[in-house]
């Protein structure tokens, strides 16, 4: 979709749509909405609705960090001691390795 | 590489001639014909590539509640540079100064021994794998790779028993034992025989790897790949719970218990459907082990540890058919084979508990005393030692029954060639099954060997306990047949033994002193079970005892003795249960349907729970090629041979055997030659360059059109 096609009601419902639906455990929304209206919030020269979706990038910016942050540290606390945790850690995994511990 | 590169090329320019279609297609067809053309192809390339190596014997992973022992390899193989190591020095090469690691090590048998093996796993990352070349004599020096005091944890001597014959501190049992084959190594060892295949790998050797004047070798090398990836990790416990997890998206069996049957039969027929205590009925076991193991997977030939114990045993119990049929003695022999006792004594454990929880025909108060037989095949001096419990024999009465039973055996080898004495009174018993039954009870017990204080067996349970090492030999230029009539000079002893250990049975189950004299073990029958285990079990005797839908497992080689896991039958088993029937049991006239019903004509429903019946093919009449099948009606009956430890699901316990055999991928092995880093590396460089370039030559042609 062009957004430069679009009017600027639009694209301000379309990332608010976007900012709102990735509460749902969808980091990846609030991914696309950051690079996507990344442009339109700050490089274009501003419109009426431009700080209201500058505000939503950034929210979802700041969202994205923390899903970023909480995942990366789970992954490598699980990577780095499931074999130290015997049983607990076989039973939360989904594939275990053969051969290696 | 070079077809999926120039496909690219072919489909990035047929994208900007878009139109005239077929064009494209033109191209399609060209490039399907020239990849479906270097597809048939790559078959023989890959046989001009590598050598496939035939008969290798890799090491597999084994674990127990603590432990894993074994080797590993990783998942499609390790590849390591050849290099055949000439001397312990020579290992610096290997693991500090050649200049192309991992390197792949090839070791004669007289260079396979401890110190070299535990500083090839020290350099573990420069080291992918060791190849042993098994000899074709055995090294004089003895090998065993099996623990100095084999069953330590498993057996009575515990410090609760008694702390100064624990852990073998009176005697050391083993004393050439190495323990290599309870340590854990992360390469593959493989085990190859010293034939043409190994012939191609020393060729290979020296056309390439060699250093010649000094200088190091130049690529291309030589390289091998073994491949031997075990499933199973850290211990039983953890293989077992990931068999059983089913939520898992990719259920996989990991590990297998070991275990098999023991084989029982009564000199005196009893009801085998009621299990648990039976009156008046006093029973005298006469024990032997049927299994043994060696470093390597399905090699153990197990001559002196095991052939000379079922041997003896089975001759004894052949020797003492008439004499318990006509003479009954107050007592009966129980004559019980045990599998699985290399590792923890699996079998007798089982029997045990069995027997405690009413699950075997018998009970532990039904014993009267036990008589095994241990290693009894070699004799330097001809002498026998009969090794007793001293802890058990603090008790009067035990003693007095254990002082009974020795008596009878130095009484019964009076008249023979054989001489028995006693070891030191403080000693303890080696490892033997009997120690299983003297953890729950104090029963009075012997065990017969040929070894005073440490065992005589230079070999203990490694691959070079065989035929070679009984002088157990053959003349190559006879037939199967002419070699059965050929006695070597190990079988007189044999029988000598043989009948000993039967009078001995016969005085201590009660029997009458006036019989013994009638009691005598055949040579001829000791001859051809010593062939048959040590030789080739396809011979043309135990052809006759089997059914005939068991010919096909009768092998061309000596018998295998290792345990292996429960879903595999074990071979000696088998061929101890058919033999045990021909040798304790008597030929009725049954028909073939009756026998396989286990009943002597239409209207028994009683003798199932007494005997077992067998239909055996026979031997064929001399003008005639059809066998003539009869029936064999036996006592003989398999009791399972599994680790009480899987029967409780208790895997951690130190109680009982739990030990257990990874589940592995294909195994496989191959030699080819391998091309220098630089040169690997040029081939992906130089595609990615010309994928970039016709990239880069489709955007600026687009952008010219557009």
């Amino acid at each position: 979709m062009n957004l430069e096609r679009l009017p600027n009601e639009e694209k301000l419902g379309l990332c608010r749509k976007y900012y709102l639906i990735g509460f749902a455990f969808l980091p990846f929304l609030w991914l696309v909405n950051v690079v996507w209206f990344f442009q339109e919030a700050f490089i274009k020269p501003a419109y009426s609705e431009q700080l209201q979706i500058k505000s939503y990038v950034k929210r979802s910016a700041l969202g994205l960090l923390v899903w970023v942050t909480v995942l990366t540290t789970w992954i490598t606390i699980f990577q780095r001691f499931r074999a130290e945790w015997g049983e607990v850690g076989d039973y939360i995994s989904f594939t275990i390795p053969l051969g290696t511990p | 590489m070079c077809c999926i590169s120039s496909f690219y090329v072919f489909v990035t320019w047929s994208q900007i001639f878009t139109k005239p279609p077929c064009a494209f297609i033109l191209f399609a067809y060209f490039f399907k014909i020239f990849f479906y053309f270097s597809g048939v192809g790559c078959n023989s390339v890959e046989k001009k590539i590598y050598v496939h190596l035939n008969y290798t014997f890799p090491c597999v992973r084994l674990l127990n509640a603590t432990h894993q022992i074994g080797c590993q390899s990783s998942l499609s193989g390790n590849v390591g540079v050849l290099h055949e190591l000439e001397s312990e020095e020579n290992l610096d090469w290997v693991l500090t100064s050649g200049p192309n690691p991992p390197y792949m090590v090839i070791l004669e048998s007289r260079l396979f021994t401890r110190s070299i093996m535990m500083k090839l796993k020290e350099g573990s990352g420069r080291v992918a794998g060791v190849v042993v070349v098994a000899p074709n004599i055995n090294p004089p020096e003895g090998f065993s790779p099996h623990t100095a005091c084999p069953n330590d944890n498993s057996g009575v001597y515990t410090e609760n028993y008694d702390p100064t014959l624990a852990h073998c501190n009176a005697t050391v049992w083993n004393p050439l034992g190495n323990g290599l084959a309870y340590e854990e190594f992360d390469f593959p060892i493989f085990s190859v025989k010293d034939d043409n295949d190994t012939r191609v790998i020393r060729q290979c050797y020296q056309d390439h790897n060699r250093r010649v004047n000094g200088s190091n070798p130049q690529f291309p090398l030589c390289a091998m790949q073994l491949r031997s990836s075990m499933s199973a990790v850290t211990n039983t416990a953890t293989c077992k719970r990931r068999n059983d997890i089913n939520f898992s998206l990719t259920p996989d069996r990991v590990c297998d218990e070991l275990g098999d049957f023991n084989i029982w039969a009564s000199s005196r027929p009893m009801n085998t459907t009621t299990k648990g205590h039976k009156e008046f009925e006093s029973v005298v076991i006469a024990a032997a082990r049927m299994d043994s193991r060696s470093f390597f997977f399905d090699i153990a030939p197990g001559a002196e540890s095991t052939a000379s114990g079922i041997v003896t045993l089975l001759a004894a119990a052949h020797a003492l058919r008439r004499a318990t049929q006509e003479a009954p003695p107050n007592r009966t022999i129980l004559y019980t084979f045990f599998q699985g006792e290399t590792f923890d004594y699996i079998g007798s454990s089982r029997m045990v508990y069995d027997m405690e929880n009413n699950q075997f025909p018998l009970d532990l108060d039904n014993i009267h005393s036990v008589l095994e037989v241990s290693q009894v095949g070699l004799h330097s001096d001809s002498k026998l030692w009969l090794h007793s419990d001293p802890v058990s024999r603090k008790n009067s009465s035990v003693k007095e029954e254990v002082e009974k039973l020795v008596n009878g055996l130095k009484s019964a080898s009076a008249g023979l060639n054989v001489s028995v004495d006693e070891p030191d009174v403080s000693q303890p018993l080696p490892p033997s099954s009997f120690q299983r039954f003297l953890l729950a009870r104090p029963i009075p017990g012997v065990v017969i060997g040929n070894y005073r204080s440490s065992f005589t067996n230079r070999y203990y349970e490694s691959m070079y306990d065989n035929a070679e090492y009984l002088n157990v030999s053959y003349p190559e230029n006879m037939t199967s047949e002419e070699q059965l009539e050929h006695f070597p000079e190990t079988v007189k002893t044999l029988t000598e033994v043989a009948t000993l250990v039967a009078r001995a049975l016969y005085v201590q189950a009660g029997g009458n002193e006036t019989q013994l004299a009638n009691i005598t073990a055949d040579p001829q029958i000791v001859n051809q079970m010593l062939y048959s285990f040590l030789v080739r079990a396809n011979n043309s005797w135990l052809q006759q005892l089997v059914p005939t839908d068991f010919t096909n497992h009768l092998a061309d080689r000596p018998t295998n003795f290792y345990v292996g896991v429960i879903q595999y039958f074990s071979e000696p088993t088998t061929l101890v249960q058919y033999m045990l029937a021909n040798m304790t049991g008597s030929v009725v006239n049954v028909t073939q349907e009756d026998c396989q019903k286990q009943r002597e004509d239409k209207d028994d429903d009683q003798s199932k729970h007494l005997y077992t019946y067998m239909w055996v093919q026979g031997a064929a009449p001399p003008n005639s090629t059809e066998r003539e099948g009869f029936c064999v009606r036996s006592t003989v009956h398999r009791s399972i041979a599994v680790s009480p430890a899987f029967e409780l699901h208790e895997y951690t316990t130190s109680n009982y055997s739990t030990w257990t055999e990874s589940v592995w991928k294909p195994i496989t092995g191959r030699i080819f030659l391998v091309a220098s880093h630089d040169l690997e590396q040029l081939r992906p460089d130089f595609f990615f360059f010309f994928f970039f370039i016709s990239v880069r030559l489709t955007v600026s042609l687009k952008i010219l059109i557009d």
